[in-house]
Formats: C-alpha cells, sequence, structure tokens
C-alpha cells in the first residue's frame, strides 16, 4: 500500500512518515504542492494524505489537480475546523478530513477505513482470545462462561473488539458507543471500561483490555 | 450635490435659517407689492373715470365742439403732464381733439353705455377711459388714457427695494443663525471634548456637563451606558487574558519541568514511555482547552449558525442519563430524567450544555442524593432544569459562575477538569439559542435553569 504525504510541516511529516512506515504502508513525502502534484502526477498511490495550507499549490488546488485524473483516495488534514471549510474540502472530492491537532491512533484508524475498500463487512461472530461475541443473539462467553452485559457495555465491547488491536482514543469511543461528539472534559469513557472489564476481563486470564497511557483503549491478546 | 450641503451642522442650522427668512420675507413681500399695485391701479382708474364726466360736463357746458378746440388751454390745464391722453372721437373715429404727447394711434373701441375701461398694449402701455356721448345730434367718444411707464418704473424701483430687503434679510437671518447655533451647540462641543478624554487607559471616567440640554442628555447617558458596558466588557477581557496565560503556562510548565528533568541523566525505557505519556496528557489538556476556547470564540460571532430542528427532551435526556449512568452509579448518584415535551433547538449544542451540566452535577452533587433534569415548559419559554443536592455554592461566586475560566476553588486539581470554561460554554451556547442559564443555590442544593425563549 503505497501512501503520499504531502505536508509542510518537516516535524509533522516525519512522524507522519515513521508512524504510518511501522504500520506496514510505503510513504513518500512531498513538503510542498509542487513536489506533491509531480509525485501524484508521476506514481501510483493508494492513499493522499494533504495538508491546506502548502506553499507553491495550496491542498485545494492540489485536490482539483489530481482529481482530474485520478479518484485516489484523499484525506485532508488541516488546521482550519471551520464547517465551510470542511464542506468546501469535501465537495472539492476530498474523502475524509482531520483537524490539527488529531491524535495518530484517529488518523491510522481514518487511514484504514479509507484503504479498505468497499462497505465494511457486517461481522456477526467475534473471537479473541476465549472471548466470543455473538452480534446476533447479544451474546458474550469467556471460555465457557456466559457473561451478562448492559446495552451499552455490549455496545462498548463490540466496538472494541470489532477493532481488536487498535487503540481506540476516548473520544472515539464516546462518540461511536454514545453519540457523544464532542469532548466532555469528563472520565465517563473510563468509568465505563472499568466496569466492563470488572465483568469481562478481572475473573479471568489473560487480560484483554489494555490502557494505552495517553492515547486510548485496545482490546488484544498481550504479547 | 452633497458636497454643497456644507458638513458643519452651525453652518447648515445658519443655511435654513435663511433659507426660511427668504421664505417668508418673500411671502410677505409678494404679498405688499401686489396689494400696493392693485391699490394704484384702482386709483388710476377713478382718476380716469373722473377726467371722463369732467369733459362731458364740459362738453355739455360749451357751445359747441368747435369753440372747445380753439381753447385748448381750457383743458390742457387739466392735463397738466405729459402722462395723460386725451381724444375726443367723432361718429367716424376722427379726432376732433387730441392730446397725445407719445403719438399713440387712435384706439378703436367698443361700443357701449356708460364709461369703460381697457388697457392697450404696445411700445407704450397705456390705461384708457371712454364713453360714447351724443352732443346736439352728434355722437362722439370722450376718450381719456394714462401711460402706465411712470407707474410701470416707480413699481420697478418699488421692487428692486423688495429684493434688496429681502437679500439683506436672508444675510442677516443666516449671520443671526450663524451665532445663535453656534452658541446653542456649544454643548454638543463639549460632549465631542469630554468624549475624546476618553481611552483604553481612561475608560472609567464618564460624560457629564451636559445634563442642562435634553436632547443630549439623553445622548450622554446612552453614552454613558455604552462606555460602562465597555468598561465591563474590556475588564472581563483583561481577566480573561491574563487567566489564559495562566491557564496555558501551568501544563507548559509541567511538560517543560518533566522533559527537562528526564533529559539530565540516562533514564530507563520505562521511565522515557511514562514520560511521553505524561505528557501526551498534558497536550491533550491544551488541545482540549483550545477548542474549547475556540467554541466560544466561534459562539460569539453574530453569524454563528444554528441547526435547529425539533428534540424530543425525553429521549435526549435519556441519552444523556444513559452515558453519565457509570459515572453516577460510581458516586451513588440517581440520574432522574423528568424532562418532557419537545423544543428547537440545535441537538448538539443542547446536548453539550446540558452534558455540562449533568457533568457538574455529578462532580459538586452529594453522594447518594438523586439528580433531577426536568423541562417545564410555559407560553413564553421553556427551562429545563438540573439539580443536585449538595453544599450550596457562595453568593460571592454565583455572579462569575458563568466567566471563563471562573473557579469557585482556586486550589483545582479536579480530575477531568473542565478547564473552568463548562459553564462559559453553556451560557454561550444559551445566547447562541437566544435565551440565557441562571443559577440558584441554597441549603437544599444548586439548581442550574436553561430559559429558553418560545419562537412564534
Amino acid at each position: 500500500m503505497r501512501i503520499l504525504v504531502v505536508e509542510d510541516e518537516v516535524k509533522a511529516a516525519d512522524y507522519l512518515r515513521k508512524g504510518l512506515g511501522e504500520s506496514g504502508y510505503m510513504v513518500e513525502v512531498a513538503h510542498n504542492g509542487i513536489d506533491g502534484q509531480f509525485l501524484a502526477q508521476e506514481s501510483e498511490f493508494d492513499l493522499v494524505i494533504l495538508d491546506v495550507m502548502l506553499p507553491g499549490i495550496d491542498g485545494w488546488q492540489l485536490l482539483q489537480i489530481i482529481r482530474r485524473k485520478s479518484q485516489v483516495p484523499v484525506l485532508f488534514l488541516t488546521a482550519r475546523d471551520a464547517v465551510e471549510d470542511r464542506v468546501k474540502g469535501l465537495e472539492l472530492g476530498a474523502d475524509d478530513y482531520l483537524v490539527k491537532p488529531f491524535s495518530y491512533a484517529e488518523l491510522l484508524a481514518r487511514v484504514r477505513t479509507l484503504l479498505r475498500r468497499g462497505p465494511p463487512r457486517e461481522v456477526e461472530q467475534f473471537q479473541v482470545a476465549d472471548l466470543q461475541l455473538d452480534v446476533l443473539r447479544r451474546r458474550v462467553t469467556r471460555g465457557a462462561e456466559r457473561i451478562v452485559l448492559t446495552n451499552k457495555e455490549f455496545a462498548l465491547l463490540q466496538l472494541l473488539i470489532s477493532r481488536s488491536g487498535e487503540v481506540l482514543s476516548r473520544a472515539q469511543i464516546a462518540s461511536q458507543v454514545w453519540q457523544m461528539n464532542f469532548d466532555s472534559d469528563t472520565n465517563v469513557v473510563d468509568v465505563a471500561i472499568r466496569r466492563l472489564r470488572a465483568k469481562v476481563d478481572d475473573p479471568f486470564s489473560p487480560k484483554l483490555i489494555h490502557t494505552v497511557r495517553g492515547m486510548g483503549y485496545t482490546l488484544e491478546v498481550p504479547e | 450635490m452633497k458636497r454643497l450641503w456644507p458638513r458643519a451642522l452651525s453652518l447648515r442650522l445658519a443655511l435654513m435659517f435663511a433659507l426660511a427668512s427668504v421664505l417668508l420675507l418673500g411671502a410677505l413681500g409678494l404679498y405688499l407689492y401686489q396689494s400696493l399695485e392693485r391699490e394704484i391701479a384702482w386709483r388710476d382708474d377713478k382718476a380716469l373715470v373722473g377726467r371722463v364726466e369732467r369733459m362731458r360736463a364740459l362738453i355739455g357746458d360749451s357751445d359747441s365742439i368747435e369753440a372747445l378746440r380753439l381753447r385748448p388751454q381750457l383743458y390742457a390745464n387739466m392735463l397738466s403732464n405729459r402722462e395723460s391722453l386725451l381724444w375726443v372721437l367723432d361718429g367716424t373715429g376722427q379726432p376732433l381733439i387730441e392730446v397725445n404727447p407719445v403719438h399713440l394711434p387712435v384706439p378703436a373701441l367698443a361700443p357701449g353705455a356708460g364709461v369703460q375701461l381697457r388697457s392697450s398694449g404696445g411700445d407704450d402701455p397705456a390705461r384708457l377711459a371712454w364713453q360714447h356721448v351724443t352732443h346736439e345730434g352728434q355722437s362722439l367718444t370722450l376718450v381719456a388714457g394714462k401711460l402706465l411707464a411712470e407707474r410701470a418704473q416707480m413699481l420697478a424701483a418699488y421692487r428692486l427695494r423688495l429684493w434688496l430687503a429681502l437679500g439683506m434679510g436672508a444675510l442677516l437671518a443666516f449671520g443671526l443663525g450663524w451665532a445663535v447655533s453656534q452658541r446653542g451647540l456649544r454643548p454638543v462641543r463639549t460632549l465631542a471634548a469630554r468624549a475624546a478624554a476618553i481611552d483604553v487607559q481612561h475608560l472609567h471616567l464618564r460624560l457629564q456637563g451636559v445634563e442642562q440640554v435634553h436632547e443630549l442628555q439623553q445622548l450622554g447617558q446612552a453614552l454613558n451606558e455604552m462606555l460602562a458596558r465597555l468598561e465591563d466588557g474590556f475588564g472581563r477581557l483583561s481577566r480573561f487574558s491574563e487567566d489564559l496565560a495562566h491557564e496555558m503556562r501551568t501544563p507548559l510548565n509541567n511538560l517543560m519541568g518533566q522533559t527537562q528533568l528526564a533529559l539530565q541523566r540516562n533514564r530507563s525505557t520505562e521511565d522515557y514511555e511514562a514520560l511521553l505519556a505524561s505528557s501526551q496528557e498534558e497536550y491533550e489538556r491544551l488541545a482540549r482547552m483550545i477548542d474549547n476556547m475556540l467554541f466560544l470564540a466561534r459562539a460569539e460571532r453574530p453569524d454563528a449558525v444554528l441547526q435547529r430542528e425539533a428534540i424530543d427532551l425525553h429521549a435526549l435526556v435519556a441519552q444523556l442519563c444513559d452515558y453519565f449512568e457509570g459515572m453516577a452509579e460510581e458516586r451513588g448518584i440517581t440520574l432522574v430524567n423528568a424532562a418532557h415535551g419537545t423544543l428547537h433547538a440545535d441537538p448538539q449544542l443542547l446536548r453539550r450544555a446540558l452534558a455540562n451540566l449533568i457533568a457538574n452535577a455529578l462532580r459538586y452533587g452529594a453522594a447518594d442524593s438523586p439528580v433531577h433534569i426536568a423541562c417545564t415548559p410555559s407560553a413564553h419559554h421553556a427551562e429545563i432544569t438540573v439539580a443536585n443536592q449538595g453544599a450550596p455554592i457562595a453568593a460571592e461566586h454565583l455572579p462569575r459562575l458563568f466567566d471563563r475560566f471562573h473557579r469557585c476553588d482556586p486550589a483545582r486539581a479536579q480530575p477531568g477538569d473542565s478547564g473552568g470554561l463548562g459553564l462559559a460554554i453553556v451560557r454561550s451556547i444559551m445566547q447562541m439559542h437566544g435565551g440565557s442559564v441562571r443559577v440558584e443555590s441554597d441549603a437544599s442544593g444548586t439548581r442550574f435553569v436553561l430559559v429558553f425563549p418560545r419562537r412564534a
């Protein structure tokens, strides 16, 4: 998977190259719009990550140039988060929009979504280690034991297990499970995770739900 | 056209004064002039008619016209100046007697009984009176006339004098008006001078000294009120900048201190990881603060967009209760959803405002007590109340509770601190909706009330 990153801020470009490289993507970086245009026209990419404020050609112009011949997914990065800016970006044909400062975990999640192509599969059964979740029957079992969860606990566990291995930020969790699309400055998510752990993890081994300090939570089999 | 109109108010007033005077004096002059003209014409006509009648008497007394013709001094005396005309015409219109200094042609006169009057035009306008009489079987026409040149001259002189008087009057009115308005506008200049003395350093000054002028008193009062609002806003703003700097300095201080400490010597990987994680938390705190600041700044823009829709309050509050359920249970607090009815508002913003209030109630409410969320709709407005039990908020904090960064407890360190912006955001959201938020706090607990005006 080849990703083109057009970003003039050197530190930001470096950590994007490093992070995406560590996640197994091939990354090319351009530090201005002209180089970005050249690279985008010279070779094929599976995804373009585009900063809006660029020297030379700005992100919107570059997007228009790219859209003339290719339908490659484009993810916008910008410090501007006014609604009209978002609308403009999306109308010009961007596929997603991320406002700085963004969490790296969220960027990675969006990149994965954009690269997945096609509608996400509706999975009905999940299993991580001995933890099983049956979406249709709303049943959770660990080993042979049935675990009774409330609706919200079930939704939270379903989110974690369906994105197993990914770090989910508190904001993402609040948005997906409770449709709370703003930072509420409360530890609601931590409390919910704590209660879920008490049912799903505490009596069992190995522990599956992990706190990634400063980033969020992940559900996976520990290495 | 606009350039012609002077910018100075006193000059404008003087000009209007002059204009009014011209109109008034002009109308008066016109009236007087026309009266005079009519009066003179009436007198002239009387004189001419008198003359014709005297001539008839003269002819009646004389033996014959011939005798009259031979004794011109008889009527020449009567006709003492060069303005007068006189004809005695026979039946065929031939003049028997003629006094005609400017040699006017013999006028053609309409028949009729009695003395008749007519004006004749031409180079030498004249006024004529005539009568047809029969004298010893002979029909005669007696004509007396008066040249109008002298009268016209006299009236022209009179008109000239009127124009001069009008001009002088206008000039005088202009001068007087200017002087009067200069004097009358003195309080305005005083007001301007006072206002000019007020700048950022002297926002506490107020406009005084114009109270005796009624109109300016209102203006001065309005300006003073504006100044009070400005001073208040300015005070808030500078206090706010201080608070903001302080709030941003705290996480930066943590970041710098921790990082410098870590760099002093080699640390284990775990130490570095802990440092990075701790830094990440501080960054998030900063990012959240900036987000909230941006939200507040945008909310204050007058063109902030609201996406209003009809909201089922019970469902919205149920969703929030669901969200906060875990937190509430940990403190033994029960969330009671008593909200009903629908409201026309921006659901995202309303949810955010209520979430801030509920988070507040959970944070400060007494353990093992309920938090009530209720809605009481009325004809004019809808009120959503979030009430918790617990220690009351001290009265001195109540007025500033919705200010940015205001904290009741200066030593904060509450987990999940909202940075002192949560209630400021609630107030902004309510202002965007044209509503308001108020707080009541007493021994029985604390109630935050969101007041939404009902839209017709």
